[in-house]
């Protein structure tokens, strides 16, 4: 070792973490990869209804979402994430297939509101009854729609998840 | 004597660029081993705002911009052709000078030629 | 100190609803079944025959001078009249101020009816949107197809005999039932945690 970490003066942060003062940070991959995902999820502008007017002001300058590091992107290349804002149809499921399967790993996925979520109180002929019959979904956003403050909470607990990932876009597992 | 001389001084800068070489291709190298691989075929797809794309990618590139650059290249290589003899124009003589005259007015035929046959026109 | 002098008037409200179904049954007495008012909403029900030439003559007619059809629209009376089928004609004078409303009688062994797209341009979309719900065809409609449900869906989903939920799983659309079957395909795709 090139550092006798018993007499140099280390001071661990956290589990896993730690500090030799007042500059340098010793940690593993995973924190450090975690850490630099969930600091910038870009998601791709994917507003379908009325939810998307709440995305908007929740990215808007009163609720910003740009402190969070999150910048929306307009193409899924760009992305890394898909919030998927309004009620998804039967006319529209195939579009938004196409526009998830178009994100490259590692990817997220948001239902916001009741409609993304469960097909909210439409139970018709044209409404996909969740867009999770056809998408994976990591956090589901109740409301109809969420004020931005709770959207912004299902952003931070689409944080907590990516910071409890464990190589889970490792091409090796 | 001349053949074996070493620009030993340019050293770092050879150290610089290989370093920033090293830096650019290392990083698409890391990517290439630790990014995940698992393509299909809706992954690949160009994307056209998620519906089956129509129509081809390229489209053809309109003539002009070969015209454009030929004469372009005619007409710099003369220019090329001008300066030196601009530089040493007061010693040689009457001679030279109506020598490139005669290879100029040779060029500008060629311009009026363009010219008339509507080269410059974009469209 | 000036003398202002102002002038204060009313707004031109136009010839009387009422008047206007009397001038349209006089003109076409064989066409109109019906003139009824609801609260000074007066509607006029014609049969299906001559709809055009009446809309031509509600469209050209100096003193009455609809110009702007604000609203076409289906309903369906399922087993509780018949015929079963009526289009409906909103129509508004920019001019002169009022306001008409013409429905036609579609029956449902026959469900077609002439365009008023020649008369009206704005008709064209909200033709189509009835023949979507409904499947009333509009003969000389100049792009007759379905608007707001994707081209090859079955049924007509505003009938009241259609079920609310929409066909059963199994029978859905095509495209619907193809994007679940792809995605299941595509789950070994997916990364777990």
């Amino acid at each position: 070792m090139l550092i006798d970490t018993s007499t140099v003066g280390l001071i661990q942060v956290e589990e896993g973490t730690k500090i030799l003062p007042p500059n340098v940070i010793i940690t593993t991959f995973d924190k450090i990869i975690n850490w630099g995902r969930l600091s910038s999820i870009w998601p791709t502008t994917f507003g379908l209804a009325c939810c998307a007017i709440e995305m908007m002001a929740a990215g808007a300058a009163h609720y910003d979402f740009d402190r969070f590091g999150i910048i929306f992107r307009g193409s899924p290349r760009q992305s890394d994430c898909l919030i998927v804002a309004g009620t998804v149809t039967k006319k529209m499921a195939p579009v938004v297939r196409r526009v998830y399967d178009q994100i490259p790993e590692p990817r997220y996925v948001v239902a916001m509101g009741s409609c993304a979520c469960t097909g909210g109180i439409f139970r018709t002929y044209n409404t996909v009854q969740g867009c999770d019959t056809f998408l994976p979904v990591d956090v589901y956003v109740p409301g109809c729609p969420p004020r931005p403050e709770t959207l912004i909470e299902g952003m931070m607990k689409l944080q907590e998840k990516i910071r409890k990932e464990q190589a889970r876009w490792s091409p090796w597992r | 004597m001349p053949g074996t001389y070493l620009p030993s001084e340019y050293l770092p800068v050879l150290i610089f660029i290989l370093i920033a070489a090293a830096f650019g291709l290392g990083a698409l190298l890391l990517g290439m081993i630790f990014r995940p691989k698992k393509p299909y075929h809706e992954k690949l797809m160009p994307y056209e705002s998620g519906i089956t794309p129509k129509g081809e990618p390229r489209y053809r590139f309109s003539i002009r911009f070969y015209v454009i650059a030929m004469l372009f290249v005619v007409f710099d290589v003369e220019a090329i052709f001008i300066y030196p003899w601009a530089v040493v124009f007061d010693k040689i003589g009457l001679y030279a000078f109506i020598e490139m005259v005669i290879f100029i007015v040779i060029l500008f035929v060629g311009y009026i030629y363009a010219w008339r046959k509507e080269a410059f026109q974009w469209d | 100190m000036a003398v202002v002098e102002v002038r204060i008037s009313l707004p031109y409200k136009g010839k009387d609803p009422t008047e206007i179904a009397e001038k349209i049954k006089e003109k076409f007495p064989d066409e109109v079944v019906d003139v009824t008012n609801f609260r000074d909403q007066v509607s006029v029900i014609v049969k299906k025959g001559r709809i055009v030439d009446i809309c031509r003559y509600l469209h050209d007619d100096p003193l009455l001078l609809f110009d702007h059809l604000q609203d076409l629209c289906g309903v369906d009376y399922h087993a509780k009249k018949d015929p079963r089928f009526e289009v409906v004609y909103n129509l508004y004078s920019i001019r002169h101020h009022h306001k008409i409303r013409i429905r036609a009688q579609v029956p449902e062994n026959d469900p077609n009816i002439r365009t008023v797209t020649a008369i009206w341009v704005g008709a064209n979309w909200h033709e189509r949107e009835c023949f979507d719900m409904f499947g009333i065809v509009f003969k000389g409609h100049p792009d007759l197809r379905r608007i707001l449900l994707p081209e090859d869906w079955e049924g007509h989903p505003l009938r009241k005999d259609y079920p609310l939920k929409g066909p059963e799983p199994e029978k859905d659309w095509h495209g619907f039932i193809e994007v679940l079957n792809r995605s299941k395909e595509l789950k070994e795709y997916e990364w777990e945690e």
